[in-house]
């Protein structure tokens, strides 16, 4: 019974997904036709030949993509082709977008990782802690920092970081160097600053969370019956609470993706010349190479997609007290 | 007898400020679209905003509270107990002062002074080596900072207070009107999701469900990369994506509210639909969208500004985010235009954050203290 419930659960929750993802794809269509330029005016002021009439090459390129078939048959067209994995041709790097997806990825990737770990691993440490010693100097401290950490503009950061530890101290670089091999202690060096920047808004928010959750939790029955119980401090704080705390935190962790992180590595990529996707999605911006622009914007949520719904999922599993239906 | 009438209209609407709220509303709709259809621009698009956000305000704050005295007072005694709110609320007038004021006293932030150029602020003086014309040489020369410039001068000696001033100009604009906007089409479509409900609730639902499933920053990119970069659109760019949130909130507070006995009972009279949604539904959600559109506003002001610092904004204004762009490609020559506009977005941010913080308690009933 439990289990055929949990079957239509997450079948129920696929579905969803699978309408959420057209959903999607077709407001970016709606917004690519609908946009003052026409797809063929971009893919035309990427061209150097205009020794031709330009009619003639547009009508040339609007044949080449199917942008002269009916306006549904483009919109079957753009489905299909982002459902096979083609996914277009980036002029300004001579690529198809797949390739230079798969080229740059991993650098978005670890800066989103380690940032996501040192944020809320920090986080919630500082924010039980500061739990625990409710009211006291060291509370008020934390509050303030998670409330500079909140309102502190992560790009202006960013620079600030690198005006302090790399132009006037020296000690880091202020550029990512590409050349590093991805698993050494000189790629971790270089990944410092910018893993500082994304993270240290995170971190904050994450601080907040936990601050809260815990104090929720200590006042719990549970909590008053482990003490009772005789169970040292330890015991009571990082087993009985923590272990409740935790969870509501790693989902607001999952949510904050589409908010916070995606929009944060962008500009931590841009300030540190770090090649991930959110470098590629900028420089191509300026170079109106379109196809790799809604590529990224798509890959953006669809990530968002997936962790929901892993999140989701995974918690029916984890919480015996959730409900679906 | 024709008071009756009228009186009769407005009970439909939920009140006399509903009528006047969506009369101007109309009217403005009929404006922009004639505007359109003439192309005869009878107004810059950032007009209309105005007008909106003046509409907005006056039907659904300044009224209220002013026929509300009482509950003004009283709201304000909460809201006055967080020193840090107050503090916050006083950089935020003081902000407004500067906005308005600032750019009648202040040179023209966009006047190039190639002489003047990277003069740091009053009381710093910097070794910089500048072209001498009478020995066509390089020599470097102390370069103090003067009073003409108190906050110094950029690379192209642009000054940095005229620029700090219109930056604030620019980021409270966007700040205040993109939220309204936002806030105004998410709290229309929360109440309909819950009011409705049925098929219509799925629907809305699950659109709100895709634009949620955009990385915000990433969406608002891709929209401005198609449709090109003006404050004007900028601001309906954010109002149009950033509206999720409050929809979901309203629609839940809504939901919850739909079953009480005041609503049934209003509804046993045979009130109408829309009676019930204005009269009894939205201002018992009022406070929630209250405290949502202050906390939402330094999020706006960072997106904006992190829009046009990487090439994004428009390139007509001088925003924040613009001088910190021109700001990081000068560190290393000169630090102080990268410092000053974060610290003034830094402190604006955090004036939003700690009055949205004492509004929210405030507001909230169950948030004794």
């Amino acid at each position: 019974m439990k289990k055929a419930g949990l079957r239509g659960y997450i079948i129920k929750r696929l579905i969803y997904a699978a309408i959420i993802t057209w959903g999607v794809v077709t407001i970016t269509f709606v917004l690519l036709r609908v946009g003052p330029m026409s797809p063929a005016d971009k893919y035309l002021s990427n061209m150097s030949a205009r020794t031709q009439d330009p009619a003639q090459v547009v009508a040339a390129i609007e044949a080449r993509y199917g942008l002269d078939k009916p306006i549904y048959e483009q919109y079957f067209d753009y489905v299909v082709n982002l459902a096979r994995g083609d996914w277009g041709w980036s002029f300004s790097n001579s690529l198809p977008v797949v390739t230079l997806i798969r080229r740059h990825w991993v650098y978005s990737f670890q800066l989103i990782l380690l940032s996501m770990l040192f944020s809320a691993t920090l986080g919630i440490l500082i924010g039980v802690f500061s739990a625990v010693k409710r009211y006291t100097r060291t509370d008020y401290l934390a509050t303030l920092f998670s409330f500079i950490g909140i309102s502190i503009p992560n790009f202006w950061l960013g620079i600030m970081l690198i005006l302090i530890f790399s132009v006037q101290l020296g000690w880091f670089k202020s550029y990512y160097d590409t050349g590093l091999p991805m698993f050494s202690l000189a790629n971790l060096k270089a990944l410092v600053l910018p893993v500082i920047t994304l993270g240290t808004g995170m971190m904050a928010g994450y601080t907040r969370y936990a601050r809260s959750a815990t104090l929720d939790n200590l006042k719990q029955d549970f909590v008053r019956t482990a003490r009772a119980k005789g169970l040292p401090e330890r015991v009571v704080i990082g087993k009985h609470v923590l272990r409740n705390a935790i969870l509501p935190i790693i989902t607001i962790i999952m949510f904050d993706l589409s908010g916070i992180v995606f929009g944060g590595a962008y500009l931590t990529e841009i300030i540190f010349g770090i090649p991930g996707l959110g470098r590629v999605s900028f420089n191509a911006l300026f170079a109106s190479d379109y196809p790799v622009v809604v590529t990224i914007t798509l890959i953006g949520a669809m990530v968002v997609l997936l962790t929901n719904l892993a999140t989701d999922i995974v918690y029916t599993r984890l919480d015996p007290r959730i409900r679906y239906d | 007898m024709t008071e009756k009438k009228s009186g009769q209209i407005s009970d439909r609407f939920g009140g006399r400020r509903n009528l006047v709220f969506f009369s101007g509303l109309l009217a403005l709709v009929a404006v922009i679209l004639l505007d359109i259809y003439l192309e005869a621009q009878i107004l810059e698009p950032m007009g209309y905003f105005y007008i909106f956000f003046a509409l907005v305000a006056t039907c659904y704050a300044l009224y209220p509270l002013y026929v509300n005295r009482r509950l003004t007072r009283y709201y304000w005694e909460r809201t006055r107990r967080h020193r840090l709110s107050v503090l916050g609320l006083a950089f935020i007038i003081f902000l407004i002062a500067v906005a308005l004021i600032g750019p009648l006293l202040t040179p023209d932030p966009t006047k190039v002074n190639f002489d003047k150029k990277n003069t740091p602020p009053v009381g710093f003086t910097i070794q910089q080596s500048v072209f001498d014309t009478k020995t066509d040489q390089l020599v470097s020369r102390e370069t103090p900072g003067t009073w003409q410039h108190p906050l110094g001068t950029d690379e192209k000696g642009r000054d940095m207070l005229a620029m700090l001033v219109s930056g604030a100009r620019v980021s409270l604009q966007v700040g205040l009107l993109a939220t309204l906007m936002a806030i105004f089409i998410g709290a229309l479509m929360g109440v309909m999701s819950a009011y409705l409900g049925g098929w219509w609730d799925n629907a809305l639902m699950r659109f709100t469900d895709v634009m949620m499933t955009f990385p915000f920053f990433l969406l608002l990119v891709f929209i401005i990369f198609i449709f090109g970069p003006s404050l004007a659109f900028i601001i309906l760019a954010i109002g149009l994506t950033g509206w999720t949130g409050t929809a979901r909130l309203v629609r839940s507070e809504t939901l919850s509210l739909r079953t009480r006995e005041f609503v049934m009972a209003s509804k046993s009279l045979g009130a109408s639909g829309a009676r019930i949604i204005f009269r009894h539904l939205m201002p018992n959600v009022i406070s929630s969208i209250i405290v949502i559109a202050t906390l939402s506003i330094p999020g706006i002001i960072l997106a904006e500004a992190a829009l046009s610092f990487i090439g994004l904004g428009d390139p007509t204004v001088t925003s924040w985010g613009v001088v910190l762009n021109a700001g990081q490609r000068s560190l290393d020559t000169a630090w102080w235009v990268a410092v000053e506009p974060g610290i003034m977005l830094f402190l604006t941010v955090l004036a939003f954050n700690f009055l949205g913080d004492g509004i929210r308690d405030a507001f909230d009933p169950r948030s004794q203290q």
